[in-house]
C-alpha cells in the first residue's frame, strides 16, 4: 500500500512538473525573468530547470502553483503532496 | 523629508531597478522631497552608513539583491545585514526592494526602533523583453511588476504611512491582475508573478 502510495506521489510530481512547463512554454520567447539574487534566465532556461528540479525549477513551479491554487482549479491537497519539496 | 536611495547597477535585475527607481527620484522632486540618491559606485556600505548616522533621513528605499538577513549594492557588497547597521534605521521608514529580506532583516530593522518597514518575504521576480533591455522604462513586460512595487516608493515620498503605502501597492497589484486576466488580455503568462510579489510583499509597523 505504502508502495503505491509512494509511486502515486511520483506520478503526481510529474503531472505537476509536466504542468509547469506546458504553462512555461506559453511565454513569448523574448521574455526574461529575474529571479532574485539567481540572476535572469530565458524561458528555455526556466524550463531546462524545471525539469531538474533544481532551485530555479522548483521556485517556478512554487509560483505557478500558488496561481494555480488561487484559481482553485486544482485540489490544493492534491497539489500540495505532489509538489517537490524544498 | 528626505529621501535616500540606493540604486545598485551591475546586472540585469539592477540595471532595471536602477531605473525604475529614478522615476522615485522625479516623483520627490515633484514633491518638494529632497533626495540622496547612492547610485552605481555610491551603493557601498561605508556611503550609506555614514548618511543615516549623520543625515536627517526620513526614508529609505534600497533597491538590489538581497537575502533573509542582508542586503546588497553595487557589485554585490553587503551594505546592511542584521547586526550591522539595523541600528542606524531608527525612527526612519524603510522600503527594501529585494529578496527575502522581509525574513530577518526587515524584523530586525523593527526590533531596532524604525518607524515602518515594507520588503519581501520571497524573490522578488519580474519579467523584462530582451529586446527593450536598453530602455527598461519603456518595457511593457517589465512594468506592471515595477509599477506596482514602485507604488510603494510613490505613497512614502507623498508622505503617506507604510501601512498606506503597502495598501496603495497591493491594490494596485489587484487592478493588474484584474487587468491581465481579462478574456481580452495578451501577456496573462504575467498573472502569477504578479501575484507572487504581491502575495511576498509585507509591512510590519
Amino acid at each position: 500500500m505504502e508502495e503505491k502510495n509512494e509511486a502515486q506521489a511520483i506520478s503526481d510530481s510529474e503531472d505537476i512538473i509536466n504542468l509547469v512547463i506546458a504553462r512555461l512554454k506559453t511565454i513569448p520567447s523574448n521574455v526574461e525573468l529575474s529571479v532574485g539574487n539567481e540572476g535572469s534566465f530565458s524561458i528555455d532556461e526556466l524550463i531546462e530547470s524545471v525539469r531538474k528540479q533544481d532551485d530555479i525549477g522548483k521556485k517556478m513551479i512554487e509560483v505557478q502553483l500558488a496561481y494555480l491554487r488561487s484559481l482553485g482549479k486544482l485540489p490544493t491537497q492534491e497539489l500540495q503532496n505532489a509538489a517537490p519539496a524544498n | 523629508m528626505l529621501l535616500l536611495l540606493t540604486r545598485p547597477r551591475y546586472d540585469t535585475p539592477t540595471h532595471y531597478l536602477f531605473y525604475w527607481a529614478g522615476l522615485l527620484i522625479d516623483e520627490a522632486k515633484k514633491n518638494s522631497v529632497k533626495v540622496i540618491d547612492l547610485d552605481r559606485n555610491k551603493a557601498k556600505k561605508k556611503k550609506l552608513h555614514s548618511y543615516l548616522a549623520k543625515q536627517p533621513v526620513d526614508v529609505v528605499i534600497l533597491n538590489g539583491h538581497g537575502n533573509q538577513e542582508a542586503v546588497a549594492g553595487e557589485d554585490n557588497e553587503i551594505i546592511l545585514s542584521a547586526g550591522d547597521g539595523t541600528n542606524l534605521l531608527k525612527n526612519k521608514i524603510i522600503f527594501v526592494r529585494a529578496c527575502d529580506a522581509g525574513t530577518i532583516l526587515g524584523k530586525e530593522i523593527m526590533q531596532q526602533g524604525a518607524r515602518g518597514f515594507i520588503g519581501y518575504v520571497q524573490p522578488f521576480i519580474f519579467p523584462s523583453d530582451k529586446d527593450s533591455f536598453s530602455k527598461p522604462l519603456e518595457d511593457e513586460l517589465a512594468a506592471p511588476v515595477l509599477e506596482c512595487s514602485n507604488q510603494v516608493g510613490t505613497s512614502l515620498i507623498k508622505g503617506k504611512s507604510v501601512a498606506e503605502a503597502h495598501k496603495d501597492s497591493l491594490d494596485k497589484y489587484t487592478k493588474a491582475i484584474d487587468k491581465y486576466s481579462s478574456s481580452e488580455a495578451t501577456n496573462s503568462f504575467l498573472l502569477p508573478i504578479l501575484l507572487w510579489n504581491m502575495t511576498s510583499q509585507v509591512c510590519y509597523q
